[in-house]
């Protein structure tokens, strides 16, 4: 590999088109696939990263991605120094996230976590302080690839989630007081994290009653009896603290169990189980994961939602099926698998169909860029670098996904969200007629202006890989477009950079550089990941 | 989140000489037909605990004892007197909605809920009858709320709907979407033919970057082409339609806007402030625009209070009770106060029953305020509950209350008033046959 990249950066100093600076080895993967991989495993394809694809094919890649872990977010101060307040300034977790995704080796990784950052919310509109979410994302980032029940673990005691949807200091009821355990937690666990509203079939679709009706996974008294199993948690004790049985908020470290305040009553949980009288805490956590790992829609519920943040909102239902039976058996009778679910998910012949260029596509297939990926497939394109104040998550909110500070539990997006013809679209609820034009507006900044200070893209690749038009429209289409840009955008593009003017040749050049740029990344095909 | 966003800008600098999809437009003052109307949606997300928004103080001691921490005191709440000599308490932070009470320029509509059809507590508890989809979820909730649909699965919204009318009668003589969205995409503005517009408060939809050059030209000429290219792609071409109606939408709102003169109204500078200001300062502008009819949607969010729930409130609801209120003194500095109705929905109310955290979970049928110079104000319309847990309301043992009007009939009630007559209801709101009353008389 550092080889390979030594070997490209040669390439691109004598100005050749990196793809041709390939030939020398039989390439495993052509261009086109390539970089349509990249936009689903990582935050967008980079010259570079293309070629590493093609070097070492979809599974050696999967398989090196799968052992990094090299991406972190700073720890905060609880403290901001200057007011004595707690501090609530996100800002360095987000630049540092646009850092990573930008330059970041952990791609895969990153675009996981993300993926399960936006099913398992926690928002900092109401977890206000910014030490929360360093620890909070890390658990995303390091249980990626292992098993979803680690996942469910770690978030479930997971204090900024218990903050958030209060499984931290929910005490037992109290009759004298007429108190009930609190639902929150509960009920998003299993509506929104782990099986949803109703029965699935392997396939995704639901399943049906007798009359042609779909099938509640759980009823209100479902939801009351598991909010009582899950009383009795608080936060950890801070450094210094004494504990007490509902400790004040602290996010470093892991929830723990205060027995006293614990329901032991019996409970009558999903799926039929019967919870007895007198377990712990601990216990009943167990038995409700137990319970809630045992229903066949998780596989389902799960598998569509990671499909439809990597690859296609709207996978077929042979294709949900598939990823399904590896989640719920990896092979090894292990259920959860993520890196089996992953790989599935990526390797899928509805996922690959496309990489054959000659092949017929599919045009419902694909999912729109949410602007924290259309800004970085974006920056990695233009060979951007970020620095540590970066403010690329500005434009992320101008675009409307506040990093971290999603609106609800729902996320950014819900992933129920269809277009007025019924198809599924989850990206377009945050694509309006105000954030259509901010898009178009981002790219200006990014080509015409700056996003910050620190922000520096470099355009010398597409002028050394411009010497005309029509070679500079074909290097665009190879970085951004999957090598595979339509011809009315080709035409397109070409059209405002011939109409580009300089002062000099060289202006004239970038000003062509620019203005070719700027139709492609504010077209709606590149808005859409094909 | 709203101070990032610098002040409005809409309007402030024109494109130059952009050849966009004409509107045809002629340059008019703006000022108010006899025939405008408008309907403006604030959308409280996560549930507003609108046990505490309005009291019945007859049922007071019953409250206080049930709420427990939740509980107000008389203190912390503003008396009013009903148009029937009722006494009911406002929590005090809703000051401005209680003197609006009082000036007859505000109603109560109590314990409004989906429902596919009236349902008694009997019915609900062995499920003899059609039970909303998913009650006490969020999402659901919402949806329903914005599709008057408790069956669930609608794809289009009661406003989008009810846009849809608008068009088939002609009433707009424009293009400009007559569902405008301040917070974003809504379900509720989803019609079938019309689509709906968004606007944030504070960014502008002009496209920047662009001048009179022959080259900057070029460029918008090759982006607003291929807007009008098939690509074979179907997102693809979702995109194209919203990105061709924001550069339309930007277009007739900047010509609009750029002839206007600011407002003399002060709005709070909050999220809900912001949004509210701009419905007024498009309303003002509705002639230039051609608009007669316009529904608006607003929000504002974190109405979720399953714990520490009295704080929260004390934070949202000035926001609420002062964006509201200046919103109504800028319908009247334009002289359409008569013009224009206000209304709250939100996901569900909450749970009679406190949770251990000083808060409350998610439940069912609740209170809502509808305000206009048109409203009958001062009046409560519609019955308060039994505050009783597993009382006579109660689907279970925490106060969850069984609503007893629909949102069917409270959108039907905004409908009518907006000028669909009695027989092209049931096309927005397909449940409204099986409720006996189809206009609950809160307006006009």
């Amino acid at each position: 590999m550092k080889q390979l990249s030594g070997f490209l950066v040669i390439g691109i100093a004598l100005g050749l088109h990196p793809g041709l600076a390939q030939t020398t080895t039989a390439p495993v993967m052509t261009d086109h696939a390539a970089a349509r991989f990249l936009d689903q495993a990582a935050w967008g394809p980079t010259p570079a990263a293309i070629a590493q694809l093609q070097q070492m094919g979809i599974n050696n890649w999967l398989t090196a991605q799968f052992a990094l872990n090299t991406s972190d977010l700073p720890d905060q101060p609880q403290i901001d120094s200057t007011t004595g307040k707690p501090n609530r300034n996100l800002t360095p977790v987000q630049s540092a996230f646009f850092q990573n995704t930008v330059a970041g080796q952990d791609q895969l990784r990153q675009r996981v976590a993300f993926a399960l950052s936006e099913i398992w919310v926690v928002s900092a509109v109401t977890t206000k302080d910014a030490y929360a979410f360093p620890p909070y994302w890390r658990l995303f980032r390091d249980n990626a690839f292992g098993n979803y029940r680690d996942i469910m673990t770690a978030l479930t005691l997971s204090p900024a989630m218990g903050d958030y949807l209060n499984m931290a200091n929910n005490n037992k009821g109290n009759a004298t007081t007429g108190t009930s355990a609190n639902e929150n937690y509960a009920r998003e666990l299993m509506q929104l994290f782990t099986i949803g509203l109703t029965q699935l079939n392997p396939d995704g679709s639901p399943t049906l009653d007798s009359s042609n009706n779909p099938v509640p996974t759980y009823s209100q008294s479902v939801i009351t009896d598991t909010a009582r199993a899950l009383t009795g948690w608080t936060y950890p004790t801070a450094p210094g603290a004494k504990a007490r049985a509902n400790n004040p908020a602290y996010y470093m470290g892991q929830m723990f169990a205060v027995e006293a305040e614990h329901d032991t009553t019996a409970k009558s949980i999903i799926g039929g189980g019967n919870i007895p009288a007198g377990q712990t805490a601990q216990q009943d956590l167990t038995s409700v994961f137990d319970a809630l790992m045992k229903q066949p829609t998780m596989a389902p519920f799960v598998s569509r939602q990671l499909i439809q943040h990597l690859v296609t909102s709207d996978p077929s239902p042979a294709y949900i099926k598939r990823v399904s039976s590896v989640f719920t058996d990896n092979g090894s009778g292990v259920r959860g698998d993520m890196k089996a679910v992953i790989t599935a998910i990526l390797t899928d012949p509805e996922a690959r169909a496309a990489d054959d260029a000659g092949a017929t596509p599919n045009p419902t297939f694909g999912h729109m860029r949410e602007p924290v990926l259309f800004l970085s497939t974006i920056l990695r394109g233009l060979n951007a670098t970020l620095g540590p104040a970066n403010g690329i998550y500005a434009s992320a909110n101008e675009l409307g996904q506040d990093l971290f500070y999603p609106e609800t539990v729902f996320s950014y997006f819900s992933p129920l969200y269809s277009l007025e013809s019924g198809q599924p679209a989850p990206e377009f609820q945050i694509y309006s007629t105000q954030t259509a034009a901010d898009r178009a507006d981002a790219v200006n900044t990014a080509l015409y202006g700056a996003f910050d200070k620190t922000t520096k893209i470099d355009l010398t690749p597409f002028v050394q890989n411009g010497s005309d038009v029509s070679a500079l429209v074909d290097y665009i289409s190879y970085v951004f477009d999957h090598h595979s840009m339509s011809s009315d955008l080709q035409q397109a593009a070409a059209g405002a950079a011939n109409a580009a003017t300089g002062a000099d040749a060289a202006a004239k050049a970038l000003a062509q550089v620019r203005a070719a740029l700027y139709v492609v990344l504010t077209s709606s095909e590149y808005q859409i990941v094909q | 989140m709203f101070s990032r966003r610098g002040f409005i800008r809409i309007g402030a600098a024109s494109v130059g000489t952009l050849a966009l999809r004409p509107f045809g437009l002629l340059p008019a003052l703006a000022q108010s037909g006899p025939d405008y109307r408008a309907l403006v949606c604030v959308f409280l997300y996560g549930g507003n605990d609108s046990n505490n928004t309005i009291i019945p103080m007859d049922s007071y001691t019953a409250y206080q004892s049930i709420r427990g921490s939740l509980g107000l005191a008389t203190s912390a709440l503003t008396p009013v007197t009903s148009a029937t000599g009722a006494p009911y308490g406002f929590h005090t932070l809703l000051t401005e909605l209680a003197s609006m009470f009082t000036a007859k320029e505000l109603a109560v509509v109590a314990n409004v809920g989906s429902l596919v059809a009236p349902i008694t507590q009997a019915q609900y508890q062995a499920a003899k009858a059609p039970i909303p989809l998913n009650l006490f979820s969020h999402a659901d909730q919402q949806q329903q709320w914005a599709t008057s649909m408790a069956q669930g699965n609608s794809p289009t919204g009661w406003g989008g709907r009810l846009a849809d009318y608008v068009a088939s009668q002609n009433l707009n003589s424009s293009s400009f979407p007559t569902f405008l969205s301040m917070a974003g995409n809504a379900l509720e503005g989803v019609g079938v033919k019309t689509q709906q517009g968004a606007v944030a408060p504070g960014q502008s939809m002009q496209l920047a970057g662009f001048n009179s050059s022959a080259a900057s030209q070029a460029r918008l000429s090759a982006l607003t082409n291929l807007l009008t290219l098939n690509s074979g792609v179907s997102l693809t071409q979702a995109a194209n339609s919203t990105l061709s109606n924001s550069i339309a939408d930007a277009k007739a709102l900047g010509q609009a806007l750029s002839q206007s003169t600011p407002l003399k109204t002060q709005f709070p500078t909050t999220t809900l402030g912001a949004q509210l200001q701009q419905v007024a300062q498009i309303i003002q502008v509705q002639a230039s625009l051609g608009m007669r009819r316009q529904i608006f949607f607003c929000s504002l969010g974190s109405f979720d209070t399953h714990t520490g729930e009295l704080g929260t409130l004390n934070t949202l609801y000035p926001e609420l009770s002062q964006s509201m209120s200046a919103f109504y003194d800028a319908t009247v500095e334009l002289g359409v106060a008569q013009n224009v109705t206000a209304f709250t929905e939100s996901d569900f109310n909450r749970t009679f029953q406190p949770t251990s955290g000083d808060g409350s979970d998610h439940a069912w049928g609740g209170h809502h305020v509808v305000l206009g110079g048109a409203v009958q104000g001062g009046r409560i319309f519609g019955a308060f509950p039994t505050f009783e847990l597993g009382g006579p309301d109660d689907t279970d043992v925490r106060g969850r209350w069984i609503p007893t009007t629909s949102i069917d009939q409270y959108g039907a009630t905004l409908c009518s008033w907006f000028g669909v007559p009695s027989a092209a209801l049931p096309m927005i709101f397909p449940n409204l046959p099986n409720f006996s009353s189809q206009n609950l008389g809160f307006l006009g």
